[in-house]
């Protein structure tokens, strides 16, 4: 179905909630002296946003707006991901002492917008569109970071950011117009048309692919695209660091696919994609050396960092390394495990930045010693959860990472990428001695006498319970989120 | 004459695009900047694309130059830039990728193959017809507020997102 502008609007409502909540926000902000009440009222925009998107999941595949926005069960996914992102971020920044001193009705309208331009990456059905969204996500998440008042790192991590995401976006719109020159249209199911065709030269194809590639890869912070990751991550409110963590990851992942599959690849038997723009040229294999140097190169600068969120920063651009090894296999088995292993991370990842925000509302600080001997001084919860999801990300069962990475690495085995494989699982190993770094610190090192007790942050007891209990049920009953991934890989076809 | 016009016109382009890099104080590459974009509107003329012309030099000659003017004041940029250039085998390395890209796009982009990629794109036609019907301004009006309404509206979103964390950022007391 393709449908017009005004017949779109009744299938359009996630959006139009949420747009409507930070418009409300913008103008509450004028008049409200209570800005706690505005953290309420986004989380509640979030909900029913989330109700919405939930409501509307296995409607029939459509196109809205003149082909502009696809709503499919793909779209739908990410925009639930997105929103359990914005409704957790919320939830910590209500707790956190960082975000205490920012401005903080801005700072709830830019961190829903940014939610809202992640909508726009996940649904795009238009070259244009597509990089509307980015930009929307990229220009929120600049001033997110930078937003910590009389904070030198929190303003040069904004300026870095600004500087590589200025020059990636840049590329990725210069390839989208080498693309656009060659197909004559923004639109993904004419450029799929015009690629069938075999319009187009494969080596100017591929460099404009190559491009594009960079400022997909920038939002997912995969190498050579990664350097702005550490700054930032160690920069930004812990909140948001989180979100930006899991939901800028989920984002990039979404648009990713939704260019380069069903836009320029065709869906064949039993689920196997064929890439047909570039039939003369190895492109897996690209993709296969820059998953190995992502994960490879993520894990070996994480080892000898000692601030916390900097170590979570590199493994962040680990754990991108091992979710772009889903794309290679150029099949419905690898997409699933990417979407899997999405999920997990958001769940995962979230949880040990929110420990990290615990353990720095209590001690104003983020590196290794502030974790000595956490167990015993008065915060066994968090410690026990922070460890519970570092084994999750290392990859250890019984826990929910085990089981994404089993499905990752069980799609590339079936796919004959042995190498890929093997480079995963030593990668794991070397990421085991980092994250166990951390929960030795936590439970076998002595406290000295001038760390004084941590006391946990109530309002986050909640959502961390939450988190660990879901990361612990996530690795021995998984079937119900692989039911649901899979019904998400409903694309609209071109 | 409209071919040695566009020479003159692309000489100027090409020309101001080299100034803009190579001049040493970003006023000065400010300048050769609009000299650029200005010839890019005189290009826009010869392709009888008036309306686009005359938004080229407004938008982009005008408005958008005096906000870089004013940024580049603002921060006061007046010092040297000679220092924080890259040499050696960066630079190298740069050239030699960009000679190569520049080498593609004249290969396979230059000559017969545009032409055929003009007849073959599907809207050729029925623009000029439309064109001739109802003028420019009507042709960029209509797409705008009909199949490109959404990205226009999220434009505004944007906007005004940039203008709230601009004020954000600006104002440091909480």
């Amino acid at each position: 179905m393709d449908l017009g502008n005004v017949a779109s609007l009744s299938l359009f409502y996630p959006e139009i909630v949420l747009a409507g909540t930070i418009l409300v926000l913008t103008i509450l902000d004028l008049v409200v002296a209570n800005k706690r009440a505005m953290a309420y009222l986004g989380l509640a925009g979030c909900l029913v946003a989330l109700g919405a998107t939930v409501d509307l999941y296995g409607t029939e595949p459509t196109l809205l707006f003149h082909r502009m926005v696809a709503l499919d069960n793909f779209s739908l996914f990410f925009k639930v991901v997105t929103l359990a992102a914005l409704v957790g971020a919320i939830w910590m920044s209500i707790g956190s002492g960082e975000v205490r001193q920012v401005h903080l009705g801005e700072y709830y309208i830019v961190l829903l917008t940014c939610g809202f331009g992640m909508f726009f990456m996940a649904s795009a059905n238009n070259l244009l569109m597509a990089y509307l969204g980015l930009e929307l996500v990229s220009l929120t998440s600049y001033i997110l970071t930078g937003m910590l008042p009389h904070n030198r790192r929190s303003a040069e991590a904004a300026l870095k950011y600004l500087i590589y995401g200025g020059v990636a976006s840049g590329t990725m719109i210069y390839g989208m117009s080498w693309v656009f020159g060659m197909a004559g249209s923004l639109d993904y199911a004419t450029i799929n048309a015009a690629m069938a065709e075999g319009g187009g030269n494969q080596i100017a194809l591929f460099m404009a692919f190559v491009f594009i590639l960079a400022g997909f890869g920038y939002k997912m912070a995969f190498a050579p695209f990664h350097m702005w990751s550490p700054d930032v991550y160690q920069g930004a409110p812990t909140p948001f660091t989180g979100f930006l963590s899991v939901a800028s990851n989920a984002a990039g992942v979404a648009i990713l696919i939704r260019f380069f599959y069903p836009a320029v690849s065709t869906l064949g038997q039993e689920g196997a994609w064929a890439f047909q723009a570039l039939p003369a040229l190895q492109w897996t294999d690209l993709l296969v050396a820059l998953s190995i140097i992502t994960m490879t190169w993520g894990n070996l600068s994480a080892l000898n960092q000692r601030n916390v969120k900097r170590l979570l920063a590199y493994s962040g651009i680990a754990h991108a390394g091992y979710i772009m090894m889903g794309l290679v296999v150029l099949n419905n088995d690898g997409l699933n495990a990417m979407l899997f292993y999405v999920v997990v991370y958001l769940i995962m990842n979230l949880g040990a930045f929110l420990v990290v925000m615990i353990v720095a509302n209590a001690t104003g600080r983020e590196d290794m010693d502030a974790y000595r001997g956490l167990a015993w001084r008065g915060a066994a919860f968090p410690a026990v959860c922070m460890m519970v999801f570092l084994a999750s990300l290392t990859g250890l069962p019984p826990m929910a990472g085990f089981i994404g990475k089993l499905l990752l690495v069980a799609a590339i085995i079936e796919g004959q990428f042995y190498v890929l494989a093997v480079v995963a699982m030593i990668n794991t190993v070397v990421s085991l001695y980092y994250y166990w770094r951390i929960v030795k610190t936590m439970f076998l090192d002595e406290p000295a006498p001038e760390d004084g007790p941590v006391a946990a942050t109530a309002s986050a007891m909640p959502l961390l319970g939450a988190l660990m209990v879901l990361t612990i049920v996530l690795g021995v009953y998984w079937a119900p989120l692989l039911d649901y991934t899979t019904g998400s890989l409903g694309f609209f076809m071109p | 004459m409209e071919l040695i016009l566009f020479y003159v016109f692309a000489v100027t382009v090409v020309g101001g695009g080299i100034g803009v890099v190579a001049s040493r104080n970003p006023v000065a590459s400010l300048m050769f900047m609009v000299v650029s974009l200005a010839s890019v509107a005189g290009i826009y003329v010869l392709l009888e694309a008036h309306f686009l012309a005359a938004i080229q030099v407004m938008v982009y000659a005008g408005a958008i130059m005096v906000l870089f003017l004013f940024v580049i004041m603002l921060l006061n940029l007046g010092h040297d830039y000679r220092d924080d250039l890259v040499r050696g085998l960066y630079a190298v390395c740069a050239f030699v990728v960009s000679g190569a890209i520049c080498g593609i796009l004249a290969t396979r982009f230059g000559g017969a193959e545009t032409s055929a990629l003009y007849e073959s794109f599907p809207g050729a036609a029925a623009m000029d017809l439309e064109l001739a019907e109802r003028g420019a301004v009507s042709l960029i009006a209509r797409p705008l507020f009909q199949e490109y309404v959404v990205p226009f509206e999220i434009t505004g979103i944007l906007l005004l997102v940039a203008v709230v964390g601009a004020v954000a950022l600006a104002k440091k007391r909480v």
